[in-house]
This record gives C-alpha cells, structure tokens and sequence, in this order.
C-alpha cells in the first residue's frame, strides 16, 4: 500500500499541473493541522512508527475515523483500528491486555474499567508523559480545560476500595455523562403532576403518568447485567441515603443488604414494576432511551446526554416537550449522581509508547474534541472550553428550554464515580442485578434477595484473593 | 526400473499417503488443540485478570459446580428446552412433511419458500423476533394476536414468556430443516408396504400408525439426533434476545459458560461448564447414534 501511494506521489509530482494540485492540497493540509503545529513539540519524533488502536462503537469513534489520515500527515504515524461493539470490545480488550500481546497500543477506557486493568499492572499512568517538554505542550494541550471532576475520575492510587481521585491519572477523558431525570413536561402540565423532588413522589408521578396519559410513567434499563446497575438506579440510591451507602462496608463486605439499600430497593422496584413499561427485564439502556424518545414513558432516570436524542427532532416524537430535573434527593436534600467518563489510555505491552501518548493527545486536543462534539454529537464535552463554545452553547442551550445547562451544572457540583474500586466491578453488577430480578418476579423479598447476592460477592472477593 | 528409479518410486509411493492425509491431519490438529487447552483450563483456576493466581486444582471446577445454583437451573432449561424444541419441531415437522407429500397445488414453490428460514443467519432472525414480539400491542405479533381477542402477550419481559419466546424463534428457524429431511423420506419410502396394507384394507390412520411411522423411523431418529444436538448448545438466539434472562429463565449451560468465561473471565469455570455441556452432548448424541442403527436394520 505504502510503496504504491509513494510511487503515485512522484508520478503526480513529475508533472507541472500535479504538482500545482499537489501544492494547493498541501495549503489545506497546513490549514487543518496549523492548530496542532502550535504545539512547542515535535510531532515528527515517532515518525514512520505504528499504532493499532482498540475502539468501542461510539459517535467519539466515529468523530475520529476521518481525521486519521490527518494525524498521519502530521506525525507520519501509521495507525490501524480495530472498532468492536461495546460487550465484544472489552472482551477482546482483556484478552490482548492479559496476554500482554500489545495488540492495542491506545485503547478506550474510563475510571471503572481502569480497576480492573491496573492491579494487574496492564495499562500505564500518564502523569510521565504530561510532565515530559519533550512530548507535550503543557500550556498547548492545557490539562486544567478538562473538568476537574472527569480528571480526578480518572485517577486512583490502586487501592481496592477507595482512593479515587488519587494517584496517578490512567486515561484522558473524551466525554462525560451523569445521570439526571428527564420528564415530560407537556404531561406533567397537563396532568398537573409535580417534578418529583422525593423518590416516593417519583413512584407516585409516575404512576400517575400511567393513570392519566395510559403510558409507562417510568422507563429504567432492566436486563440482568451491571449495564443495567450504575446510571439512575446507583444514583438514586446514593443520593436516598445522602451519598452514605456504598456496596461495600469498611470491611469490604459486601453492603447490598444494609436496610436502607433493602428500602430503596423495595421502592424502585415496585414504581417499575406498577408503573413502569411490561418488559423492563429485558430493557438495554437503548430499549430504555427509545421508548421515551417515541413517546412511550413518561420519566426515564438515566444519562443526561440521552437529552441530544430527546431533542433530536428528526428522530424524536418528545423534542421540545422535556423537562429536565436532578434525581430525587434524600433527607439531606442533595443529589449524588454517578459519573462516568469515555477516555483515552495506554497499553503497558505496546511497543511504541511516545507514538501513542502523541496520539492520545492529538485526539483530546481541544480542536479534535470540538469536532467530534459538534460534527458528531459527542456529548457532553470533557473540556470546559467546548461547553462554553457559542456553538455547543446554542444546541445544549436549546433543550428543555435552558433547563438541560442548569440542571447539568448542578449535578456536576456533587456528582462522582459512585462505583467502589476493586477489580470484580462487572460481576459484582451482575450479581446485584439478578437479585433485582429476584424481587422483581416475586421470587424473594428485596431483604432476602439483596442478603444472597452479598453472600455471592463476598465469596467471589474471597476467591479472587480480594478479601 | 533399475534400483535408483525403484528407490526414487518407493519412496514416492512411501510418502504419498501422509501427504494425503496432511490435510485432514493439519485439520485435526486444528480441532484437537483448542480442545486439549480448554480440557486443561478445566482443571485450573484460569482467571484471565489474575495471572498469578494460576494454579492446578485438579476437579474442583467440576466438584464445585454442584454447589453452584445457578448450575442446576441452567441444566435443567437446557435438557427442559431441548426436549420441548424436539418435540415442538420433529411433531410439527412430521405433519408439514405429511401435508406437502399429499398432492397439494403449489408444492413445489411452498418447499421452495420454506428454504427461507434456513438461509437466515439465527442473529437476524432473533434480532427480527425480537422486534416483532415487542411487548405492547405496538408488536406486530401481539397487534395481530388482539384481532383473534388473545390479550398481549409479555413476550420477553417475563420468564414464561422469554422462555416460550425463545422456542418460537429457534422452531421458526430450524421447523423447514426438519420439514425438508422428512419429506425427502417419505417420498423415498418404497410403495410395496402401502399397496398391501390398501388390499389388506388399512384406513389412513392405521397406514400412518403401522406404515409410514416404522419405515420413517431413519429419518425421524436423525432429524431428533440432529435437533437435539443443536437445541442442547443453542446460544446465539438467546444471547441476542434475553441474554439468559429474566431471572436466568433462560440461561442454559452455554450462556452460563461464556459468562463465566467472557464476561467475568474466570476461564477455567467456564470450560469445565462447557465440558460438561459437550459430555451431554456426546452421550445424547452416541444413544440416539444407536437409536438411529437400529432403526435403519430394521427397516432393511
């Protein structure tokens, strides 16, 4: 491939008339990666290098895919992709990292997944390649941009159990997502429902919703995955017990069973199962998402920036008519949402590390992010500078008239990764998850349920010589 | 020939049947490797993110699975879904078959139709269920059910119905194979049997019962044979419809296996229930092998 493009250049360039092309299609080139030269480094070090990068299907993914070449141009690094849908990507993912194989040089990832990955000492801290002048600009790429939340995230001092926002930083993030409720107005007016502020006035909303609009009141991810886990149900859970709840005691015991998990659990899973839509066990996050984006639930507690689909009016029947809200706070009165981030890091087994980091860095340069945020719907922006750019302002502006901003601002102010480190975060959701199930089809009482699936994850601690 | 040439021929004629049989070895050798490795997984506490917590543990991934519950539930929806997916398809089968060998207008292009099912990948035939069995009366399949007043039906957000959901699928897709080897049989059945029994004065009940049934016997263990072996390792319609759920309903020992080893990657769990899984295999499949063998001398 690569002799046959050179071979085609210096037939093009021996002709007068190529070359003037040539020449014109070297000026865009410069214009495009003028932003990137500005830059006080040498994006020309690892020149002729080559990078295979591992991807989960994602509007960021497809932001990137055309401005690849343009990363070749500029560093004269080749780069090969593999993209995988989410559930086979991070099973390749494991796979080349515990083989240590370096298929992946820089690979998709975010502050749960990060857990896993660094005990066993897979992916690299990048701390050493942000503070090295030789391969990055710290006044160009401009690391304080990113919102502190998303960066602290990020890292962890690799303690099981705590420890987040300490340490080293893993992966840059290319996105952020919390939860919120998202309503639909034009209903709760006409009905005369109120925006819950307790988690009993969301069951009784969203009944309401039922009994008034003939609707599901509330639609909520439900297959027995940890997929189902970490968005409105944690965080509404974390903010019933005022942010003092977590799935593990001091001991890391695990703490599905403490009375007010049973209570909540008791709660949610009754509002779904009288008000909610017949098939919540068998919702994905997108069976979840599209049901209220046709017009078929009345709430959905979830990521808020399923808000860009709401307010899509090409695809949407609901554009215009949501409201936005926090997750219903506990007694303290504050909400805790749980946070995720899509980032960016570095495979410990990869061979050309410089070549990676120049990559990680080029595709979180504020000018890569923008583009994937404006062209691709990339939502919401990991850096403070897209948020504010007029042009992301007046779309985000726009939904749930200027609600969606304020609400977003608000979460950010306490919202944090709601997970607690330890390595077996994916079983202990699926485990969490059935027992959910279990309640749901009556098989138990939310007590007796909760109680087994602790049982289950202490042992799987113990068998994995976490306890 | 002098002695070179016959040395030269010998030679040849030493090495032609290994060159032969390179590639069936080569094929093997491709079978039997991943095979081998997965057998001795089995025995170890492969975990894929705690390489050194490598150890051999003999057969306690196979001891431990007795004290595993989702193990027991899982077992039973596989032997429990399989018995019902033969019956509901070679009974169904039988009667298609039985219906297209009659002298039906249209045969030809109703065989030629029920090839559809067949040359559907089961990913996009459970992907296209499972947009048709939405819940609502907004499925297609419950919107056409409300016409003959059957309320709608929760096809996957409950557990009989994910269950029943999953039979429909895997029928809808494999009934035409069972239909077609069926058909193929009873049209190559001799005519000797059937004009005695019409002078002997047998009604068509009596033919079906004391005729077809015993000379089709062949075929029907075969269709079984080879139904059962599928329905007993099916994954791909439930991996993309239920993903063993609601309440593990519909978890069988092969969705079980590949969670334990691609989801929560503790590999030597996971090949010990997928050996497991292959040993039911092989032992339903060697019974019905001679099932099968006897039927066949049988009818000889």
């Amino acid at each position: 491939m690569n002799v046959q493009r050179r071979w085609i250049n210096r037939l093009l360039l021996s002709s007068p008339l190529a070359m003037g092309g040539a020449l014109c299609a070297r000026a865009q080139d410069d214009a495009a990666l003028a932003y990137y030269r500005e830059a006080k480094i040498n994006w020309k070090q690892a020149d002729g290098q080559s990078l295979t990068i591992g991807l989960n299907k994602h509007p960021f993914t497809e932001s990137l895919l055309p401005l690849i070449p343009e990363f070749r141009r500029l560093t004269g690094i080749n780069v090969e992709y593999l993209i995988l849908p989410e559930a086979e990507y991070f099973t390749k993912l494991v796979a080349d990292l515990s083989q240590q194989r370096g298929e992946f040089s820089v690979i998709m990832t975010g502050p749960m997944r990060n857990w896993q990955y660094v005990p066993p000492d897979w992916i690299l801290p990048l701390d050493g390649f942000l503070n090295n002048a030789k391969l990055t600009d710290p006044n160009w790429f401009k690391l304080d941009d990113f919102y502190p939340a998303l960066i602290k995230a990020n890292r962890w001092d690799g303690k099981t159990g705590g420890g987040v926002g300490e340490g080293p930083l893993y992966s840059i993030p290319v996105l952020a997502e919390t939860y919120i409720l998202a309503y639909r107005k034009d209903l709760f007016d006409q009905y005369n429902i109120k925006v819950p502020t307790t988690l009993e006035e969301m069951a009784e909303a969203a009944a309401l919703v039922k009994k008034n609009a003939g609707i599901p009141g509330i639609v909520a991810r439900g297959t027995p995955s940890v997929a189902s886990m970490g968005t409105g149900f944690l965080s509404g859970l974390k903010s019933y017990t005022d942010g003092q709840w977590s799935e593990f005691d001091g001991k890391m015991n695990a703490n599905f069973h403490d009375p007010r998990s049973v209570k909540y659990t008791e709660l949610w899973i009754n509002m779904v199962r009288d008000s909610g839509p017949p098939n919540w066990a068998n919702m994905q996050w997108y069976d979840a998402m599209e049901a209220f984006t046709a017009g078929q639930a009345g709430m959905i507690a979830d990521a808020d920036f399923f808000a860009a689909n709401y307010e899509d009016p090409k695809k949407s029947k609901v554009a215009g008519k949501v409201g936005y809200a926090l997750i219903p706070p506990g007694p303290g009165g504050k909400t805790y949402s749980g946070l995720w981030t899509w980032a960016l890091g570095i495979s410990k087994a990869t061979k050309n590390k410089d070549a990676a980091w120049l990559f990680v860095q080029w595709a979180t340069a504020q000018r890569t992010l923008l583009n994937a945020t404006l062209g691709y719907r990339n939502y919401n922006p990991s850096r403070q500078s897209i948020t504010n750019d007029p042009r992301v302002q007046e779309i985000m502006g726009s939904w749930g008239n200027g609600s969606y901003l304020k609400v977003l601002a608000k979460n950010l102010e306490t919202a944090r990764v709601a997970w607690t480190p330890q390595p077996e975060r994916t079983r202990l959701g699926d485990i969490w998850a059935r027992a959910l199930h279990e309640v749901y089809f009556k098989r138990l009482s939310a007590a007796d349920a909760l109680k087994k699936a602790s049982v289950e994850m202490d042992k799987v601690l113990k068998e994995a010589g976490i306890k | 020939m002098n002695t070179a040439q016959r040395r030269h021929h010998w030679r040849r004629e030493a090495f032609l049947p290994y060159l032969l049989l390179a590639p069936a070895l080569v094929l093997l050798a491709g079978m039997i490797y991943p095979f081998a490795l997965g057998s001795y997984y089995s025995l170890t506490s492969y975990w894929l993110q705690y390489p050194k917590r490598f150890r051999f543990v003999w057969f306690d991934n196979y001891v431990n699975l007795v004290t595993e519950p989702l193990f027991a539930s899982a077992l039973e929806f596989t032997l429990g879904f399989t018995v019902a997916a033969v019956a509901l398809q070679v009974g169904l089968g039988l009667a298609i078959a039985l219906f297209l060998h009659g002298r039906i207008p249209g045969r030809g292009a109703i065989r030629a139709l029920m090839l559809l099912p067949l040359m559907m990948p089961p990913v996009i035939t459970a992907l296209m269920w499972k947009i048709m069995m939405a819940s609502t009366n907004a499925g297609i399949l419950n919107h056409m059910l409300s016409f003959v007043g059957v309320d709608p039906i929760n096809w996957f957000g409950s557990t009989g119905g994910a269950v029943a959901s999953i039979l429909i699928i895997d029928t809808w897709g494999n009934l035409p194979f069972v239909a077609l080897i069926l058909l193929g049989g009873l049209q190559a059945l001799p005519n000797e049997p059937y004009e005695a029994a019409r002078v002997d004065g047998a009604g068509t009940l009596a033919v079906l019962r004391y005729v077809t049934l015993p000379l089709l016997s062949p075929f029907i263990v075969l269709v079984v044979l080879f139904r059962t072996m599928d329905s007993l390792r099916i994954f791909d319609v439930i991996y993309a419809t239920t993903l063993g759920g609601p309440n593990d309903a519909t978890t069988n020992l092969h969705i079980m296996a590949y969670q334990y080893s691609f989801q929560w990657f503790q590999m030597g769990k996971g090949m010990a229930q997928a050996i497991v899984l292959l040993l039911i295999v092989v032992i339903c499949s060697y019974l019905l092998m001679r099932l099968w063998n006897r039927a066949s001398e049988s009818t000889q």
